[in-house]
């Protein structure tokens, strides 16, 4: 069953002095439990289509189904609380807030969901042992290295068991090591958890982990394969 | 954990914090100390009058305000002024004679007004005694004595001892003369006391005057915090004759004055406020455009706008309510160490006495103001952070993470 379905997306960018055509008619389906990478070199639109399969911004044109939620006809306000809801993010960085413990980051959004005290710190101190970072749980985000943030990002996207995890180029500031042992630590979770993972990227070593593929070029898919 | 992360954004550029706090720490000491001055002057300005020229209450001839003629008197003044005595509330009271005229000296002469004064009594309502500077109230010279406010008999160049003479117009509206001897110079910083009036025995002038048991005025001093409209309500019923005023109204200036010092201790306020908004929302807008990134992270993660925009007030409160107390403290105490020693404006009050001030200040603030001050200012810091919350809302998450 597919939990997002983008239907002939296009984006114009006109506040540019020539309009930006960041896609052109891109159509997908992601089905619950994937690993799928959106893949294509730099400026081919992989995080404008991310944006907008995140709620994140508007398509100017297509519709965008998200766990059968048509997402266009939601406002800002609206758009807010659905990504509360249903959407876990990784970004390629400023993920954390510093004033806060890698704890604290991880029970953040079960926190803005109002999930009890007990709830919280059990999911998260669950989620850090299974990413190896259990020690630094009463640490701040400045005193881990970026692959150790990177993981934390995973693990507070992951926590509240949302409907599918979108990252963005996540790998993009880390080492060969710590983009493998993240990509491994997502494709874990991705099994054990059935989390659904659509992120985009560049890094040959990082395509091949993933088991669905989509290539775009120009903004248009002009390839998608499963592996 | 909106507290906790608001918490612990304000130790994140201290500097900054401290900016924000000291403004409020500088705002709140500054309006305390600001009112607790404009108190004292106007506390000390209306103390002296009332308590040494107009006193509480007054009884007149109703006429004798529009036109001070000498035959506007109270009648049986002197009964009513012992019978007062007793009443409830009262202190004190006296009675005077009072005649406009001329004061002259070898040097120069002055249109005065003569008081024919009770001694024993007058001292009890005004004492004026107690502004003796040179001289007596009346104890030491023995025909005609005469005191004069210090500004008046500098300006006629007597002093102590000195010979003036008086003319004015006896009960008969014939021209009289006297000559007078100064008894004592007394210094206050009523215009009144210090110009305007000339103080003889009410013997001396009745005499003078042709006619005895002449009272136009009849003052009354009331006991501290008694409700002088008591007094007065009972006065009128039982003489609807006479016309009874309490200082305000017998004053008006004085109301006047009140008025001035209030608004010009608003324009004050406005001003210092004015200066806080503006450093607040400077320096909150720096906090929350250095934190473009995060803000748009929260945002796109899923934390709604009522939750960024509280998060940027509860910043700028938690400096409010850590700069409170530290600048409360401070104006407390500044005001507790000045209404004990004053401050001696003596270098520069040559103009400020002449205006009617004492030269020593002591400012005072009732605790309900250090109160309202209070939350003066924390509702300035709460508006000043309006606008950079409101930016930080306004952000689009998209915007803000491409700046990556
Ligand atoms: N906010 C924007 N304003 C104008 N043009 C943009 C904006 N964001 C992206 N673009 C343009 O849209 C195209 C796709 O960009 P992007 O989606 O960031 O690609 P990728 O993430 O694959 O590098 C690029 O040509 C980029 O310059
Ligand atoms: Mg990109």
């Amino acid at each position: 069953m597919s939990i997002i379905k983008a239907e002939n997306i296009t984006k114009i960018y006109n506040h540019t002095v020539v309009p930006v055509h960041a896609l052109n008619g891109v159509t997908l389906e992601i089905d619950r439990g994937e690993f799928t990478a959106i893949v294509g070199p730099s400026g081919c639109g992989k995080t404008t289509l991310l944006n907008i399969l995140g709620g994140l911004d508007h398509p100017t044109s297509g519709s965008v189904e998200l766990a059968n939620t048509d997402i266009t006809s939601l406002n800002d306000g609206q758009l807010i609380d659905f990504r509360l809801k249903n959407i876990g993010f990784v970004f390629q960085a400023y993920n954390l807030i510093p004033v806060l413990t890698t704890m604290e980051n991880v029970e953040f959004i079960m926190l803005l969901q109002k999930r009890t005290k007990k709830d919280r710190e059990a999911r998260a101190m669950e989620l850090l042992s299974q990413m190896g970072i259990a020690e630094k749980a009463n640490q701040r985000p400045s005193q881990l290295s970026g692959g150790q943030q990177q993981r934390v990002a995973v693990a507070r996207a992951l926590a509240s068991k949302p409907q599918f995890i979108l990252a963005d180029e996540p790998t993009a500031n880390l080492d060969s090591k710590s983009t493998s042992s993240l990509l491994d630590i997502m494709a874990d979770m991705n099994r054990e958890e059935g989390a659904t993972f659509v992120f985009s990227t560049h890094d040959q070593r990082v395509i091949e982990k993933a088991r669905r593929v989509i290539t775009l070029e120009d903004g248009r898919v002009v390839k998608d394969e499963r592996k | 954990m909106l507290f906790i992360i608001a918490w612990r954004n304000i130790w994140r550029n201290k500097g900054r914090s401290l900016v924000v706090m000291g403004s409020i720490v500088v705002g709140i000491w500054a309006l305390i100390f600001a009112t607790g001055a404009m108190n004292a002057f106007m506390v000390g300005y209306m103390a002296d009058i009332i308590n040494h020229d107009v006193s509480n209450l007054q009884v007149h001839h109703p006429d004798f305000k529009t036109d001070r003629d000498v035959q506007f008197t109270i009648p049986n003044g002197e009964q009513k002024a012992d019978e007062l005595r007793h009443w409830e509330g009262v202190k004190a009271t006296t009675t005077r004679t009072l005649v406009n005229g001329m004061i002259a000296s070898p040097r120069k002469a002055s249109g005065v007004q003569i008081r024919g004064v009770d001694v024993a009594n007058e001292t009890r309502v005004t004492a004026v005694d107690s502004l003796i500077t040179e001289g007596s109230f009346f104890q030491n010279v023995r025909r005609n004595p005469i005191v004069l406010g210090n500004q008046l008999a500098e300006e006629l160049r007597v002093s102590e001892r000195s010979k003036v003479v008086l003319t004015f117009n006896d009960a008969n509206g014939n021209i009289t003369s006297a000559a007078f001897r100064v008894d004592g110079i007394v210094k206050s910083s009523s215009v009144n006391i210090s110009k305007q009036y000339a103080f003889v025995k009410q013997e001396d002038l009745t005499r003078l005057l042709g006619l005895g048991g002449l009272v136009h005025e009849l003052a009354i001093l009331t006991e501290p915090h008694f409700d002088e409209k008591i007094v007065v309500d009972e006065y009128q019923s039982k003489y609807p004759d006479d016309l009874i005023e309490t200082w305000r109204e017998i004053s008006p200036e004085m109301d006047m004055m009140q008025e001035m010092y209030g608004s010009m201790l608003y324009v004050l306020m406005v001003i210092i406020m004015l200066a806080l908004v503006f450093g607040i929302i400077n320096t909150m807008l720096m906090a929350v455009l250095e934190r473009t990134r995060e803000l748009g992270m929260l945002m796109a993660v899923g934390m709604s706008k009522v939750r960024v925009y509280s998060l940027v007030l509860l910043e700028t409160i938690f400096l409010g309510i850590l700069g409170a107390p530290i600048g409360l403290g401070l104006g407390y105490l500044t005001i507790r160490y000045f209404s004990e020693t004053g401050v001696d404006l003596s270098q520069y009050s040559e103009g400020l006495e002449s205006f009617g001030y004492s030269s020593i200040l002591y400012p005072y603030i009732e605790s309900g103001t250090y109160f309202q001050i209070v939350i003066a200012v924390l509702i300035t810091a709460f508006v000043g952070a309006v606008y950079p919350a409101w930016k930080a809302v306004r952000l689009k998450p998209v915007e803000a993470l491409h700046m990556i």
